[in-house]
């Protein structure tokens, strides 16, 4: 008879440097950066996302041959921003609950805690994927916008001065639009366990104030006021943010002020409430 | 216990059960809440009805009911497998199918029908309650079987089923005007003119080509939706 | 617990349910899952063994109806099961990793099943079926909050509420302790001698030995060998058979199997002799002329290596 032997690999004894906190938290991000647009994985995982890149950019294709031609721009980058809005949403019903909703049912976030990654910094670094996915995917086309009409002005170094100071505010307005739309998204998601309901959640939430709007300007007929309805509807109110930061229409915008600790807050309590969700959902 | 009975039991309890149907009290509970905010107001209705009525009610509460409703009835059982414990009888696929659409049909009628007569009634009679309702029902009964057949067709019908509410009903009706001809929205706004007889809400299509858009559609999407189910092959992975 | 009992046979059940699998392929885009597999399912208990990613799950999802074979044909009793809803009449199948409806107790979920499929006394079959898988005093919580093993138990009893001719189960001791494993294999060997069609998959070894009257061995999706697996080892001569010799003298019987054409070798390993051998008949035919002639006494002759552990490396390494 041979007697048995349980031979040691070592890894359980390993005592040299780990990595820490930190290296998690980064590599969740970059990882929720990949999921995001689908990398990683095989086709269909990419198709819905990349098709909505696809038409944003075709859109600033578009726009930037339009305003080669014509001398004026056809609307400033904000504005193309604010346009898009209904794509980045839909892009947003996406991938938010594949981030958050996925985890939690097929029950992985403990897998995840079970490493040197604490609550908190799950939460964040699937914000902080996110955000910065929806701002690349605005901030892409507005670049490409900005390298067209730099290229095709006829204005010389002014020209493609104005098109610079477009440009700077065409990525601001995308980072905007990335903080706000991605917190309110995430933290719709990661209420939900069911990816259908949660797609379903990240689209009611910012359809249904939108009429409020509407319905606000018809009645009122006062700007200030509509301005302030428009708090029920992000999308609006970032669209009125960027006239009043940026320019680019008509509009006196009343509540400039207001609308902007308005969105500082809409980012400050979605990212906290994020937080306290996952402090408080189970492993 | 009659099949029918035990399918359709099984299904309001896969539903509704423990809970669950608190996640479709959220949309009619608002759109009741706009039309009463609209009602005390005091402002004439003409001014805001529309957006209450069409934009929040048709355009958002009732293809998102449905959608939760239609996907979840039979796609998510597909999706986690238990369906397999019903298909591994010998209960014919369409009886399967039209029950599921039945109990689908019931409760997204529940959840719809029903606010958008009360918000009816509230913006201005019950004229415009019954008008709506009905309206409601002709999209449920479009939007249902629609999705109910994207969810035994499709991997991920949901995602389709946003795209085409969002891009389609949404964005493409304002830039494409023959888009119209083939939104499931604008059927349920033309019928609901139609029957409420009311400027606060306006189609832009003939009633009867709602109806019959629909019923062809309803037909077309079950009996494709039987034919997919009487063929179907479990999701694949090696193993 | 006591045993259960098992069913009657019903008086017009068939004398022999078969499965027909007729050159069935299936692939998934490039992966292929089964491979032109050809074999016929008769009564009694069927062992389907294969390492994991086999294939066993999809063949036992095309046996079911369930998948549909991108080549060939698969037959129930002489019908096609692909879009014929009647098979499930006769058949039963559990897969261990679909779910069921958790919100269901273990009663209701049998009892639908029961209704289901028209049976004139769902809640009496559904009775039955619980107490034949042991269920019996969990039967009323929901399905949810059961354990992995009795979530499988309630999913058996759903497959057979019906009394089907044929049940296909994929991998069911899964989860189960070792009380569960050991009532499920004696529940279906009492079907296999009722007379029904079982084949379960399973990539434990000693499962399928302990309970299987044949086994049909998947290997990457093909199939590398079917039957009894002390005749399967028997054919593959090509590997050399083992024995273990104990005798009143060792040395001498090993110096007098050396001389048989059939041994290709000899090992002293004590307590013992260790005999390879080429061609097993005629070994088993030398040995004892050979031993009397050398004037030893045999007292132990074993195979080796008969286990179906050496037939499944054996295969799994493709005869290496």
């Amino acid at each position: 008879m041979r007697t048995g032997v349980i031979h040691d690999l070592g890894y359980q004894r390993y005592t040299g440097p780990r990595f820490g906190r930190g290296y998690a938290f980064r590599t969740l991000y970059s990882h929720t950066l990949r999921t995001s647009f689908g990398l990683g994985r095989g086709v269909k995982a990419k198709i819905f996302s990349w098709t909505i890149i696809g038409i944003i950019t075709l859109v600033a294709v578009v726009l930037t041959d339009i305003g080669s031609q014509s001398s004026e721009p056809v609307m400033t980058s904000p504005m193309f921003v604010d346009n898009m809005a209904t794509l980045t949403i839909l892009l947003l019903a996406a991938v938010a609950p594949e981030l958050t909703s996925r985890d939690q049912q097929t029950r992985v976030l403990g897998l995840y805690l079970a490493r040197p990654m604490r609550r908190e910094d799950y939460a964040l670094a699937r914000l902080a994927g996110a955000v910065t996915a929806i701002f690349l995917v605005l901030a892409g086309p507005v670049t490409l916008m900005f390298a067209g009409a730099a290229l095709s002005t006829d204005k010389g170094a002014s020209g493609v001065g104005d098109a610079a100071v477009d440009w700077l505010q065409g990525v601001a307005h995308s980072a905007t639009h990335a903080l706000v739309l991605g917190s309110i998204s995430l933290l719709a998601a990661a209420l939900i366990r069911r990816r259908a309901i949660a797609a379903a959640a990240v689209v009611a939430v910012f359809l249904v104030g939108l009429p409020a709007v509407g319905v606000a300007a018809e009645l009122s007929g006062s700007q200030g006021a509509t301005e302030l309805v428009s708090m029920v509807a992000p999308v609006a109110a970032l669209s009125y943010l960027d006239t009043w930061l940026y320019g680019g229409s008509d509009l006196d915008i009343v509540h400039g002020p207001w609308l902007l600790l308005y969105v500082v807050a809409v980012i400050a309590a979605c990212t906290a409430l994020l937080v306290i969700r996952y402090r408080k959902v189970p492993a | 216990m009659s099949v029918v009975g035990v399918l359709a039991r099984i299904t309001i309890r896969g539903l509704l059960g423990r809970r669950r149907f608190l996640l479709l009290l959220p949309l009619p509970l608002l759109l009741i809440a706009a039309a009463t905010i609209g009602r005390i107001s005091g402002v004439d209705p003409s001014r805001w009805a529309d957006a209450v009525l069409s934009q929040v009610g048709f355009a958002v509460v009732l293809p998102l009911i449905a959608m939760i409703v239609g996907t979840g009835v039979l796609g998510s059982e597909l999706e986690d497998g238990s369906a397999v414990t019903v298909l591994t009888t010998p209960v014919p696929r369409g009886t399967i199918v039209l029950t599921k659409l039945a109990v689908a049909i019931g409760v997204t009628t529940a959840a719809t029908a029903l606010p958008m007569f009360v918000a009816g009634v509230i913006v201005d009679s019950v004229r415009l309650g019954v008008g709506l309702a009905v309206g409601a029902f002709v999209g449920t009964v479009a939007y249902t079987t629609l999705f109910l057949a994207l969810s035994v067709v499709s991997r991920r019908p949901v995602l389709i089923a946003l795209g085409y509410l969002v891009i389609w009903e949404g964005t493409l009706v304002t830039v494409l005007s023959g888009v119209r001809w083939l939104s499931i929205r604008q059927f349920a706004v033309a019928v609901s003119d139609r029957v409420a007889s009311t400027e606060l809400v306006t189609g832009t299509l003939s009633s009867l080509y709602a109806v019959l858009a629909t019923a062809v559609l309803a037909v077309a999407a079950t009996t494709l939706a039987i034919d997919r189910l009487s063929a179907y092959s479990v999701r694949g992975e090696t193993g | 617990m006591s045993a259960p009992t098992v069913p009657d046979t019903r008086p017009d059940a068939p004398a022999r349910a078969v499965l027909e699998v007729r050159g069935v392929s299936r692939w998934f885009g490039n992966v292929v899952a089964v491979n032109d597999i050809t074999m016929s399912i008769g009564t009694g208990v069927t062992g389907l063994l294969g390492p994991n990613g086999a294939g066993k799950t999809t063949l036992l999802h095309l046996m079911a109806g369930l998948l549909q074979p991108s080549r060939g044909e698969i037959l129930l009793s002489d019908a096609p099961v692909w879009r014929n809803p009647a098979i499930y009449a006769s058949l039963g199948l559990v897969v261990d990793r679909e779910d069921t409806y958790g919100f269901l107790s273990a009663r209701e979920l049998v009892e639908a099943t029961a209704a289901l499929h028209k049976l004139p006394h769902p809640r009496a079959a559904a009775d039955r079926a619980i107490a034949m898988v042991g269920l019996g005093s969990a039967a009323d919580r929901r399905v949810a909050t059961y354990s992995k093993g009795m979530r499988q138990r309630a999913r058996v009893a759903a497959a057979l509420v019906h009394d089907p001719a044929v049940l296909l189960l994929d991998e069911p001791f899964n989860g189960m302790d070792p009380r569960q494993r050991l009532d499920l294999m004696e529940l279906l060997q009492r079907m296999g001698e009722a007379g029904r069609t079982v084949l379960f998959s399973s990539h434990i070894l000693e499962e399928v030995e302990q309970v299987s009257q044949s086994i049909q061995v998947m290997v990457a999706g093909r199939l590398a060998a079917s039957g009894d697996h002390r005749a399967i080892r028997r054919l593959m001569t090509q590997r050399p058979h083992e024995f273990r010799l104990a005798s009143s003298d060792d040395r001498a019987l090993g110096v007098a199997l050396l001389r048989l054409e059939s041994v290709t070798g000899v090992e002293l390993e004590p307590p013992g002799l260790l005999v390879r051998t080429r061609d097993y008949g005629a070994f088993a035919r030398a040995l004892p002329p050979a031993a009397r002639a050398a004037g030893v006494r045999l007292y132990q002759v074993l195979p080796a290596d008969e286990s179906l552990e050496s037939v499944f490396s054996y295969l799994i390494e493709g005869g290496q």
